[in-house]
């Protein structure tokens, strides 16, 4: 057994195991066991060292993907980044505080008011229930930590997790070699890591780890046709659904793949299996979700898997006629009206449905995926989120590294070997980058595919450079032995000739592709570490001396409105900061992050840009106490709402015409100084962020009320606020609150003439006016 | 399977009617319009739809990722210029200004092109070289294969270093 070892490993590991069974026959006194025994036990068989290689090197990088995601930890605190992750740790500590049932029925009448939102009904329970598992385990075993504790490492947790399963589907799709380099590059790669740094409790974060699943799951029951491996992927698809909207992505490819296997002429029961069983048992367990309900067969996003589960039926039964039939040109004559009947009919039901309205048409979020024009025309509110914007090169290049050579060079090598689980990985890693290059938060769905093509690539090019630098090796004994038996003999003669420079060649070759490698770790680290960490909550810039500076202003407001406002005070802000204020402030907001109701934002956008009269019969209506704005004035903050204004009036001119765009602008220009427009100067938002701004100066050497952010000095500094008073400040300006002063005690409705309607409620009779208006 | 029933389906249309056809509309089709209307002789022929081969394939591929990886959706949803301009203070005139300074996801369509070009590059230096090691070609022409390879891998890494170091300054220190 030891004496066959694999031609790999050279003459030399086979010299030395074979000296030991020798030195094991001679009789052994005691004093010598104990040198044997560990000279013994350290020679391991091939096959041991190789696992203890492979089993070695996937410890280092779960390891390593976990602690690469901790800087913001270590030089902030152990705390929730972002938005969205906010509202996902309130549902979270709801979750571990109430039991699942009341999670799964919340009602939260602390958003949206005065509509509130079915929480229950509106999310995807996965994550914040993984996160509860965890915590609930780690309180069976007596350690005693905070859900935020669990929240905040999470994402890191299923990274590392990720880079296991990335592990495997490279060893399913090319071989082990190739499942390593994948798991060491998914570790670092900055496209994945934007999600999944610690503090960023968000739904990518766990998303992934499920998408990689299921299709790891899926591939592995292609590959053997056995129903036990398609169950899970349907098990693993049902946790990718609890978990994320993007499950559509995987819903799409897996037809895709099947119907491009189809016409390539894979057709095979492994695949039938695979994909029947998958479809089934998954869009059963879909419908458990209630965010996902029945759209499984009512959306036309979920069209193409029904399309093509149909079309493998046809395909069966073709294929069992076929079987009984021996006459092969009534075969063909059936087989033709077959695929006619069976495309007309599946023509017809699919325009029936959507005709009579039953298959709703593609959600604009995921229309504008195939049409990127379309947004930028229609919905403004997707268009202005910033990770929704199409991707640039250096953005690319930023994420991925050297992985953009690698994956053209993968790709290679997937089409010289074509088999179903590389033509998956053919196929994810195609569709992934197109709509990576359509949205930049989509570069973290390309990532897996990605990673595992270059692995692919970088594996079989050190492959093939290593069998040439350690050829010499080979040729020598086999010239000992007369090899006629090694594989390829005359090309063995012909390296002989060149054996120095080939060999130099090839070493010279591993040496720069361990260069780059390295050079790829390097970038890896400094992107994580200097664009990926921040938390967006809290703000950190260079002092005048270098030292580092410390924004804290947002949890500084938030606080203050937790402990000095009346607990059922109102606050109105823009969406961007609902779930920060609900979170942390406890208080009930107008619109949150959601932004399921595009109606209710454009009312708080118009009541941003209007007049101070106007804006305060909306807040009025809206039973509003207190409002919240962000300002960079002071701080050079660019990200304040003065910078988001024009989305705020486009939002609001959507849904309300009398707010027009360039009423704002001046020559097609947005500006604050003294030449802007004066229903800029003069609307709430203005107001509001500049209040006694005018007064203060913040930078040396320029007039007082100069704005760092825009550069510029503003325009209107005599600000007076008529029916709104200063609530509070923070130390830098950031977060400003104002508070909402009740209606004087007579004419409560003045310079309105509509009548009364005492019977109406608040917001309807807003909206009344607003048509009389105009 | 799709392929194979059209060639045989276009060969079994032109024999005689006497072959059992399983077309229900055929016989009263023969008698409607057809009984006194003569078709006339064409000599048409269906295209036959062949796969193309893998490597077909991977060339429409590369193209295709030359050009998602330029930026080619940006290019068209933002309508950059194709090069900024930049005004000199002291003398007035316009210069040219190849990479937009300042953002991360920005570009100008020339940039886009340019790096995108040299991605592919790089990619196709490791394909070649991987040709120059695999092949039992002529000796020379794996020669070649190797240098072009390496000589493509070596300056798609170097000017993509350059391009992104003009491009955000801060990149690395």
């Amino acid at each position: 057994m030891v004496g066959k070892a694999e031609p790999v490993n050279g003459s030399v590991k086979s010299g030395s195991n074979q000296s030991i069974p020798a030195a094991m026959q001679s009789p052994l006194k005691k004093s010598d066991l104990i040198p044997n025994l560990s000279l013994k036990t350290l020679k391991l068989k091939t096959k041991q060292q190789e696992l203890l290689i492979r089993v070695s090197i996937l410890c280092l990088v779960y390891v390593l993907a976990f602690i690469t995601r901790l800087f913001s930890v270590l030089r902030y605190e152990s705390m929730i980044h972002e938005f969205d992750p906010y509202f996902n740790y309130r549902t979270t500590l709801f979750l571990t505080e109430k039991g699942f049932y009341e999670f799964w029925n919340w009602f939260d009448s602390e958003s949206w008011y005065p509509l509130g939102r079915i929480i229950g009904g509106t999310l995807y329970p996965g994550l914040m229930v993984t996160a509860a598992i965890i915590y609930w385990l780690l309180r069976f075993l007596r350690f005693a930590i905070h859900i935020r504790e669990v929240c905040v490492l999470t994402a890191p947790f299923f990274a590392s997790n990720t880079t296991l399963v990335a592990y495997f589907f490279g060893k399913e799709v090319w071989d082990s070699g190739a499942g390593l380099v994948a798991a060491a590059l998914i570790a670092i790669c900055p496209g994945y890591i934007s999600r999944s740094v610690a503090g960023s409790y968000d739904n990518e974060g766990v998303a992934i780890f499920a998408l990689l699943l299921t299709f790891y799951l899926f591939v592995k029951a292609v590959n053997t046709g056995s129903l036990a491996w398609a169950l899970a992927s349907a098990f693993g698809y049902f946790y990718m659904v609890s978990a994320w909207g993007g499950y559509v992505f995987i819903i799409n490819l897996i037809p895709l793949y099947v119907l491009v296997l189809l016409i390539t002429g894979r057709y095979s029961m492994r695949l039938y299996v695979a994909y029947n069983s998958m479809y089934v048992l998954g869009m059963l367990l879909a419908m458990q979700i209630r965010f996902v309900g029945f759209q499984h067969v009512q959306s036309g996003e979920h069209m193409a898997a029904m399309g093509v589960f149909f079309l493998l039926q046809v395909f069966f039964f073709l294929d069992w006629v076929k079987h009984l039939l021996s006459d092969t040109k009534l075969f063909q004559a059936f087989l033709r009206i077959t695929v006619t009947t069976a495309i007309a009919v599946g023509a017809i039901a699919l325009g029936v449905g959507t005709a009579s309205g039953y298959i709703s048409p593609w959600t604009g979020r995921f229309y504008s995926l195939l049409d990127p024009t379309y947004a930028k025309d229609h919905i403004p509110i997707i268009a202005s989120v910033s990770e929704h914007q199409p991707t640039a090169w250096s953005s690319f290049m930023f994420d991925f590294h050297i992985l953009l050579f690698l994956f053209p060079a993968g790709l290679y090598f997937c089409f010289k070997r074509l088999s179903d689980a590389t033509i998956f990985i053919v196929m994810y890693g195609l569709t992934s980058i197109y709509f990576a290059g359509v949205m930049v938060r989509l570069i973290l769905v390309a990532t897996p595919a990605v990673c595992l093509i270059s692995a692919i690539a970088v594996s079989a090019t050190i492959k093939n450079l290593t069998l040439v630098a350690r050829a010499k090796n080979k040729v020598t004994q086999t010239g000992f032995v007369r090899g006629s038996s090694s594989l390829k003999g005359s090309s063995k003669a012909s390296l002989d000739q060149s054996q120095p420079f080939q060999r130099n060649g090839a070493i010279a070759l591993l040496l720069g592709a361990f260069y780059l490698l390295s050079k790829y770790a390097t970038h890896c680290t400094w992107v994580t570490s200097e664009a990926y960490s921040s938390p967006s909550i809290v703000l950190a810039a260079r002092g005048a001396h270098g030292n580092r500076v410390i924004f804290d202003d947002y949890r500084e407001a938030y606080f203050w409105l937790r402990k000095n406002t009346p607990p059922d005070a109102k606050v109105m802000s823009w969406w961007d900061y609902g779930y920060q204020i609900t979170a942390m402030g406890n208080r009930t907001v107008i619109v949150d992050n959601n932004t399921w109701n595009n109606t209710h934002i454009a009312t708080v956008g118009r009541a941003m840009s209007s007049y101070e009269n106007e804006a305060y019969e909306i807040m009025r209506s809206l039973d509003v106490d207190y409002v919240l704005v962000v300002f960079g004035g002071v701080t050079g903050y660019s990200s304040d709402d003065i910078n988001k204004f024009l989305w705020m009036v486009r939002i609001g001119g959507g849904v309300f015409p009398v707010i027009k765009e360039p009423d704002y602008l001046v020559n097609g220009e947005y500006r604050v100084d003294k030449g802007a427009a004066p229903k800029m100067l003069n609307c709430l938002m203005y107001k509001l962020s500049y209040y006694r701004f005018g007064e203060l100066t913040t930078e040396y050497g320029k007039p007082p009320g100069y704005d760092r952010a825009r550069g510029v000095e503003i325009g209107n500094k005599d600000i007076k606020l008529e029916y709104l008073e200063e609530a509070f400040t923070t130390s830098n300006w950031i977060v400003r609150i104002y508070k909402v002063k009740p209606p004087n005690n007579r004419c409560p409705y003045a310079g309105n003439d509509v009548p009364y309607l005492p019977w109406v409620p608040t917001v309807l009779r807003y909206h009344f006016q607003a048509m009389f208006h105009g | 399977m799709r392929s194979k029933p059209e060639t045989q389906s276009h060969t079994a249309a032109t024999e005689p009617l006497s072959s059992t056809s399983m077309d229900p509309i055929f016989p009263l089709l023969r008698i409607l319009p057809f009984g006194f209307l003569r078709p006339p002789k064409l000599r048409l022929k269906l295209p036959t739809l062949t796969l193309p081969s893998p490597m077909t394939v991977y060339a429409l591929v590369l193209l295709t990722y030359f050009m998602v990886v330029s930026g080619i959706v940006y290019d068209v949803i933002v309508e950059p210029p194709g090069i900024g301009s930049t005004q000199d203070r002291a003398t007035g005139s316009v210069r040219p200004v190849v990479f937009l300074p300042g953002r991360v996801n920005g570009q100008y369509i020339v940039e886009g092109l340019s790096s995108g070009f040299m991605f592919v590059l790089g990619g196709v230096g490791v394909v070649l070289m991987d040709l120059a090691l695999d092949r039992n070609r002529a000796k020379s022409v794996k020669v070649s294969y190797a240098t072009a390879g390496i000589a493509s891998v070596v300056i798609a890494y170097v000017m993509s270093m350059l391009f992104i170091r003009i491009k955000i300054p801060a990149y690395l220190r």
